[in-house]
């Protein structure tokens, strides 16, 4: 005897049915990775994603993509990530930057404008503004484009639930249970642990890979964090940041110079630095919206920090530290980038003016 | 010219001849100047020492060993000590030390090197970043007991290196970035060729 269907049940049915599909033809709705407006410039050769290095990465939302600049003469081998903290806007626009507009004349330069590109698809409000989701941006074209404005951490529903203590593998050293998604926490990684060890972990598979001579992971603190224009050093890598630093201060750039330290474990400079030969940086500039005290913070013009200012200060930076890294390092494995504009410009003009 | 008066006033109000480097230098156009090798250290762990490193380097020094954090063996070697005075939490973290132990070490550096008369060179080349109460306090413990200070103007903000020169007759030499510290170092430190000569 043939059971009669309710309503009910297939309308039901059917609705399964569009999820199902809907989740089968717009991965964006399930699982993967947030897209962005990056339009590369000339000085990209070839786009891979971080999955490459590690597959398991593939399709889920901790992929993002790895934008190569090889230089026409053999050379050194340069990291750079943005968005390692994606509500840190000035490193993933200052890497969007130099995918659409850099050129390398010697070595290779990987870039990763959204290092933790799940943490890139909305701001939950970590620093207190949640209103925070877009930046905009117009060209000198009159174009108005669109960048997320991200959170400090991996989004809460690609990763199993926080832990009470996350223990940092492999130290065992104890934090708060949400720093499991806080990307800066969690390398080396691990190939099969939660998604945010997997990036990690990919992200020093890249590192090893490619041999990586210098590695900047930009990051930004509030506007009066004693962080703010802080570059943080690997021991190995003090000497070319001193260096630097004072290379900076003549142009009128100055920056606080600091060590990694010894029991912090987990972050980029020192995981890196430790486990592999990298030179390893971190770079802070100051942002309003990290400021929980600011009503309405102005990310893009408020003028104690002015985003093309701090886009300058990162960029800046970077090429006194590969200047002064070449004078320290065989000239086979130099590193020569430039833009076709003078960096100077990015000081005084709106950052519109120098993207596509 | 600004570095030329400070060097004037202290030698004006008749310091600087207390060690017999200076006195030997009286004559030749430097007013202060030191032996080398050098022993550059820091006390409190910040960059500046490695900044003091690249510097020396820069200005060509022919003999001069970076420690970040000496030794009392290490002083011995020395003529001349360079201890550029700055705490940083993440330097003295990784040193594994807290700031009064760092204090209490550096006195002890310092009382040894006095005690070899190896004269101190104190340097605060970071400027006003480096001026916080755990910085202040290092500079306020050892500075005055330096033989010559070189400063970043932005640490001077409010006066306090004036007031320990001027209250210790120690020569204060003021810059405004830290690689100004170059051809200060050039002229302190006399190429040994020429420092031979005179004293042949
Ligand atoms: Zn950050």
């Amino acid at each position: 005897m043939a059971r009669r269907k309710s309503p009910l049940y297939s309308l039901g049915g059917w609705l399964l049915l569009f999820l199902l599909l809907l989740g089968v033809t717009f991965p964006g709705l399930g699982l993967g990775p947030t897209s962005h407006d990056v339009r590369p410039g000339y000085g990209v050769s070839e786009l891979r994603w971080l999955s490459d290095y590690l597959p398991a990465l593939k399709g889920t939302p901790g992929d993002t993509p790895v934008y190569v600049m090889k230089g026409k003469k053999e050379g050194g081998v340069f990291l750079l990530l943005g968005g390692t903290h994606p509500d840190e806007i000035a490193g993933i626009m200052a890497a969007i930057l130099a995918v659409e507009r850099g050129n390398v004349s010697q070595g290779t330069v990987f870039v990763i404008p959204h290092a933790n590109n799940s943490a890139s698809r909305h701001n939950n409000g970590h620093w207190g503004h949640p209103e925070l989701q877009w930046l905009e941006i117009t060209t000198s074209f009159g174009e108005r484009r669109h960048f997320h404005y991200g959170d400090r951490l991996t989004q809460p529903e690609d990763q199993v639930p926080d832990p009470k203590e996350f223990v940092q593998y492999p130290s065992g050293e104890k934090f708060p249970g949400y720093e499991a998604r806080n990307l800066n926490r969690n390398y080396p990684g691990k190939p099969d642990g939660t998604l945010t060890q997997q990036v990690c972990f990919a992200i020093l598979q890249l590192v090893e890979k490619e041999r990586v001579d210098v590695v900047m992971d930009m990051h930004e603190s509030g506007i009066s964090s004693r962080m703010a224009y802080m570059l943080v050093c690997h021991p190995r890598a003090l000497q070319i940041g001193a260096m630097a630093a004072m290379e900076l201060e003549q142009d009128g750039i100055s920056i606080k110079l600091e060590t990694a330290r010894k029991e912090f474990h987990g972050l980029s400079y020192r995981e890196l630095g430790d486990r592999t030969g990298v030179y390893a940086f971190l770079m802070e500039t100051p942002n309003p919206g990290q400021e929980p005290n600011i009503d309405h913070p102005d990310i893009i013009h408020d003028p104690r920090a002015p985003l093309n200012h701090r886009v300058y200060v990162q960029l800046k930076t970077i090429f006194a530290l590969l200047e002064n890294y070449n004078l320290v390092s065989p000239p086979e494995r130099a590193i020569r980038v430039s833009f076709p504009f003078p960096l100077e410009k990015l000081d005084t003009e709106e950052l519109g003016a120098f993207l596509r | 010219m600004r570095r030329a008066l400070y060097l004037l006033v202290a030698f004006g109000l008749g310091v600087a001849l207390t060690l017999p480097a200076f006195a030997q230098e009286v004559q030749t156009t430097s007013i202060v100047s030191f032996e080398q090798p050098v022993l550059i250290t820091s006390i409190g762990q910040s960059a500046g020492a490695m900044m003091a490193m690249v510097l020396a380097q820069k200005a060509g020094l022919s003999s001069f060993v970076y420690k970040q954090r000496a030794s009392l063996k290490d002083v011995e070697v020395a003529k001349t000590l360079i201890a550029v005075l700055g705490a940083s939490g993440k330097g003295l973290g990784a040193a594994g030390v807290d700031i009064d132990s760092e204090i209490a070490w550096g006195k002890k550096l310092f009382a040894h090197a006095k005690e070899l008369k190896i004269p101190i060179i104190a340097m605060q080349i970071e400027g006003e970043v480096r001026r916080g109460p755990m910085s202040d306090r290092i500079i306020n413990a050892l500075a005055p007991q330096s033989d010559y200070l070189i400063v970043k103007d932005s640490a001077n903000k409010d006066g306090l290196f004036t007031k320990i020169s001027t209250e210790n007759k120690i020569p204060i030499t003021f810059v405004k970035t830290a690689l100004d510290v170059v051809p200060i170092l050039q002229e302190i430190f006399p190429a040994k060729e020429k420092g031979d000569m005179n004293n042949g």
